[in-house]
């Protein structure tokens, strides 16, 4: 099922000449849709348009079957939101200001108290959820901002950059939260970055924009396919060129990728090549981490299509 | 990091399929929580200080009043129900300006606008209602002492036959004080983040405001041209309720020249009123630009 499209999507600001974005089109499925760009790529500026918040210069688009110029508030009504930037009242409490967000969303009061105690705790707020959110981390922060967007049921959220400004391990927990949000809960999610590699892992789609411009739109899997590559990763002293030398004798190509080695296994057959691979590091005496098919990285995309 | 629990793994999601309020159902209950969260309500206990310590102060006079007809047996037109306000006015003022910011600015500084915004009412309705909660707050306010005085008046004896209109008129006063205070402090409190420049800014209007046009209606008033220092009441709410209490419903004026004709009060109070909501359709002309923010 379709939740956005977008047809020659166009936004210019004022009267600048330069588009914040150009002719976009695209479609936006189930699951976990990542937004990648760098900064000004106008990721924000098209979750605005799709709330409709933000009206563009040329071009159409509907969330949900809606029209974002004539149905502005059914679209706002069916959909979550977490902005890029603070948007938590200090001196609310965490539980206080999520019932009061699903209330201005529709939610009745009984409802909106029972639905709000449950996505803290689906965020992992539980505890901290009495505490004013004035104290809190920028990991808790994120999460309460998560939990307002969550908080009506909706039919689709969008978040924008929702691993801002977290440290690695917030940042893990983040993404899992957002890949939850995608997969367990069903709710389709729309999730900006300007890291390719964050959403290449919790994605199903991932939409590249460079400058208002769409780079490419593609299934995660088109990303990080099989390269038909094979990487051995062994351990010891000297390892890469001692087992590199020793594949090269028996004839097989190879070269290094970090202190990996990346095999092409045209001309072994893939499970004579993982015995080969194993005998070696067993006669070398080097310990083998993993043998594993190479697969393409957004990362790899980015820097070939992108300069810079 | 205590904020990673393990918890959030064991409880599965639950979909909810239970009714939805409309359009209205949602307005009221943004103006409810608007108007309580005024007085500090749903906020830090410290929120709740500055408006009832106001309250209780603007209470005061009222309470003196009906003790001195109670206990001194005084005549009940020592309730002067319109000049209320007059009287108060420093510390209606001081409401609206600290709390005014509660509604406006605190959602701008906090960027809790952008949530608000991206709710189904959408940032026009979303303006009106926030003006709407401000204007039911000092509503709330002014009128507590015409209540304490009016109940406090009819215990002491005094006859309803001769209170209700007096009181009626002062009642019609209050809300016009209300619509036109809280467009003062919604207008001033919507065009900073800023908290302490949008109680200033209110405090200069309000309060000098009042004394300004006082002077100057006083000046009028020796230089014989009452007629136009009649006006000058445009330029204060209080000064201005007042003349229409005084032209519409024939209550005695505070001030030095009010008109002295129905027509003069009628023209006064819409011209105010034509103020007003040009000033509301600029609050929510700033409002629809924040949203595309
Ligand atoms: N209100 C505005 N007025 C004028 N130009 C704007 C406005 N908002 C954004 N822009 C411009 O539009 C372009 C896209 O901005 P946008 O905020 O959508 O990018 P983004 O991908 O969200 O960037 P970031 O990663 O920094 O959040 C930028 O060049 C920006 O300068
Ligand atoms: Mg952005």
């Amino acid at each position: 099922m379709t939740v956005i499209q977008t047809r020659v999507l166009t936004k210019r600001y004022g009267g600048s000449k330069v588009a914040a974005l150009d002719s976009l089109s695209i479609d936006v499925g189930e699951g976990v849709t990542g937004v990648v760009g760098a900064n000004g790529a106008g990721k924000s500026t098209l979750i605005k348009i799709l709330l409709g918040l933000l009206s563009p210069t040329s071009g159409d688009a509907t969330v949900l079957g809606h029209d974002i110029r004539t149905e502005g508030e059914a679209i706002r009504t069916a959909v979550g939101y977490m902005p890029e930037h603070d948007c938590l009242p200090p001196d609310m409490r965490a539980i206080d200001f999520v019932v009061h967000m699903g209330r201005v969303s529709g939610l009745p009061p009984a409802a909106a108290r029972e639905r709000a105690a449950d996505v803290l705790r689906h965020v992992g707020l539980a505890e901290e959820r009495y505490r004013l959110m004035g104290g809190y981390s920028t990991g808790m922060k994120q999460r309460a901002k998560l939990a307002q967007a969550l908080v009506h049921d909706p039919r689709l959220v969008m978040l924008d950059e929702p691993t801002n400004g977290l440290d690695p391990a917030a940042r893990e927990d983040m993404l899992a939260l957002v890949r939850r949000i995608g997969h367990d809960f069903g709710i389709p999610v729309l999730v900006t970055s300007h890291l390719l590699g964050e959403l290449e892992r919790i994605s199903d789609h991932v939409v590249v924009l460079d400058a208002g411009h769409l780079l490419r739109s593609e299934a995660t899997t088109a990303f990080t396919a099989d390269t038909g590559h094979v990487l051995v990763e062994v351990l010891g002293e000297d390892a890469q060129s001692r087992m590199g030398q020793a594949l090269a004798a028996r004839g097989v190509a190879w070269q290094p990728r970090g202190q990996l080695l990346e095999i092409d296994p045209a001309d072994a057959p893939p499970d004579a090549l993982r015995d080969i691979v194993r005998d070696l590091a067993a006669e070398l005496g080097l310990g083998l981490v993993r043998i594993q098919p190479q697969t393409g990285r957004l990362e790899d995309v980015f820097r070939e299509e992108v300069p810079a | 990091m205590s904020e990673r629990t393990g918890v959030i793994h064991d409880i599965g999601y639950r979909p909810y399929t239970g009714p939805r309020e409309g359009r209205w159902g949602i307005v009221a209950g943004l103006l409810r929580h608007g108007a309580l969260s005024t007085f500090g309500f749903g906020r830090s206990a410290r929120s709740k200080v500055l408006p009832f310590g106001l309250l209780v102060v603007t209470l005061v006079p009222a309470i003196v009043f009906v003790g001195i007809i109670s206990f001194v047996g005084m005549d009940s037109e020592l309730l002067n129900y319109a000049g209320y306000q007059q009287v108060t006015a420093a510390f209606v003022s001081l409401f609206v300006a600290a709390q005014a910011p509660v509604l406006f600015t605190r959602d701008l500084r906090s960027g809790a606008i952008s949530l608000y915004l991206a709710r189904p009412l959408g940032p026009a309705a979303f303006a009106l209602v926030r003006w709407a909660s401000l204007v039911l707050a000092i509503l709330a306010f002014v009128v507590t002492p015409l209540v304490v005085m009016f109940v406090g008046g009819l215990g002491a004896g005094a006859e309803v036959r001769d209170e209700l209109p007096r009181f009626l008129v002062a009642l019609a006063g209050a809300l016009l004080l209300a619509v036109l205070l809280a467009t003062v402090g919604a207008t001033a409190a919507s065009l900073t983040m800023r908290r302490g420049l949008a109680i200033g800014g209110t405090i200069v209007v309000l309060i000098f405001g009042l004394g300004a046009t006082a002077i100057l209606q006083e000046i009028g008033r020796e230089q014989g041209v009452e007629d136009a220092a009649a006006w000058l009441g445009l330029i204060s709410p209080f000064v201005l309720v007042d003349a229409v209490q005084h032209g519409l419903g024939d209550a005695a004026s505070s001030f030095e020249t009010p008109p002295d004709n129905p027509t003069t009060a009628a023209l006064m109070l819409l011209i105010a009123l034509a103020a007003a909501a040009a000033a509301l359709l600029l609050l929510v002309r700033r409002y629809r630009t924040r949203g595309s923010r």
